[in-house]
């Protein structure tokens, strides 16, 4: 599971250049053997080291962004992906504002 | 004379024990023909359609041909590779007591060819024989039989027994007539009950396998923490399709997703890099709050 949050300036056009701020959160497990050593096979993992979201828990995350002096209009996202194999990210839930700002 | 009654004896014995041995043999299943037949859920379906329908359409119902790459690793990397171990039913069954619970009718024979299948039918998966062996192998899956019957006294062994032949263990008082016998029992409500096998399995010989740990953060976790819901509560709402991990519908449900966005201007002079140093600076903060509602981690792999 992926928290996303990013920062877009909406006055410009090139999506790689309007990119403000982007900072990600990622929750998971890590299955060990009993070495100590990262594995994936069932049989492998004895023990986890749990990264996870736990249950009956809501977790906080902050996020302080500064933008330029010349920037008007930021479109900010926050978006929560779920990866059910690991390849495939559905956006589950997705917030956005959008921020003007007096430049002058 | 005398020897004759003990002769008796033991002729009457050595017949009942081949009577055993035979009985216990016609138990284990030589074909997956035959070990589908002993336990053939589309009977269900004469009677209960709707059900039988959301199975079908559930994980369950491809329990087998869902998780060949892991189950083809444990065999062909895990046991001949690592552990240098010869494939057995006791080996194969560290993935099927779960994938295809009825494995544990089959025969030593059968078991073997299984595993055989699993490696075929992913290490040749575009070849008619890769195809040929998932056939045969989306035979096999959770069907009916393994929660109702054969895993259904698992929990609780000791108080329970073995599983009476020919009966379907049921969580609610239901008479199915001439068609089985039913036995209620809350056992197969409770969420031990689908804990036996998403969580930590452990083998008879010992050895644990780690497919998922969901158990571990429910007991440990939500009940802690005062949850009280079971497994079936939140993963039956759609009967038995047993939506989960799966569906972006329960996914979306079970986390709750608060984002709170602050507008600010920044003191002039306080933020380094900016083109006008004399300027405010316009910023924000992000507060985002992501709660899990389920009655375990999130994400379990």
């Amino acid at each position: 599971m992926v928290l996303e949050v990013t920062a877009k300036n909406l006055n410009v056009k090139d999506p790689a250049k309007a990119e403000l701020f982007k900072a990600t959160k990622t929750w998971f497990e890590i299955g060990l053997d009993l070495d100590g050593d990262m594995r994936y096979g069932a049989w492998q993992i004895k023990e986890t080291i749990d990264l996870t979201l736990p249950p009956k828990n809501t977790q906080q995350e902050r996020y302080i962004m500064n933008f330029d002096t010349d920037v008007e209009e930021v479109l900010v996202e926050a978006k929560l992906y779920y990866y059910i194999s690991g390849g495939k990210g559905d956006v589950i839930h997705s917030v956005s504002k959008t921020l003007s700002y007096d430049v002058d | 004379m005398r020897i004759y009654p003990t002769m008796k004896i033991f002729a009457i014995l050595a017949v009942a024990m081949f009577a055993l041995v035979q009985t216990s043999m016609a138990k284990e299943a030589d074909t997956i023909d035959e070990l589908v037949a002993m336990f053939d859920d589309s009977k269900c379906a004469e009677c209960h359609e709707q059900v039988y329908k959301e199975w079908q359409n559930s994980w369950h119902s491809k329990a087998i041909v869902s998780s060949l790459k892991g189950m083809r690793n444990f065999i062909a990397v895990g046991l001949a590779k690592e552990w240098n171990t010869p494939v057995t039913k006791a080996e194969v069954l560290k993935c099927l007591d779960c994938h295809a619970p009825a494995v544990n009718y089959a025969s030593e024979k059968l078991a073997k060819e299984l595993a055989g299948l699993i490696v075929t039918s992913f290490d040749k998966k575009d070849t008619d024989e890769g195809k040929k062996a998932k056939a045969q192998l989306a035979r096999l899956n959770v069907g009916c039989y393994s929660c109702h019957h054969i895993k259904a006294t698992e929990v609780a062994k000791g108080l329970r027994g073995e599983p009476k032949k020919g009966v379907i263990y049921t969580g609610s008082d239901v008479d199915a007539g001439d068609a089985h016998e039913s036995i209620q029992t809350v056992d197969i409500t409770r969420s031990v009950f689908c804990m036996q096998c998403h969580g930590v399995y452990k083998a008879p010989d010992g050895e644990t396998i780690k497919c998922n740990t969901l158990s571990g953060s429910y007991q440990n976790t939500y009940q802690n923490h005062g949850g009280s819901q079971t497994c079936q509560e939140c993963h039956m709402k759609k009967g038995h399709l047993f939506p989960g991990g799966h569906d972006i519908e329960t996914v979306t449900e079970g986390l709750g997703f608060n984002v709170e966005i602050a507008q600010y201007q920044h003191l002039p002079g306080k933020i380094a890099g900016v083109k006008d140093k004399k300027k405010w600076v316009p910023s924000a903060v992000v507060n985002a709050f992501i709660e899990n509602k389920t009655g375990h981690r999130v994400p379990d792999g």
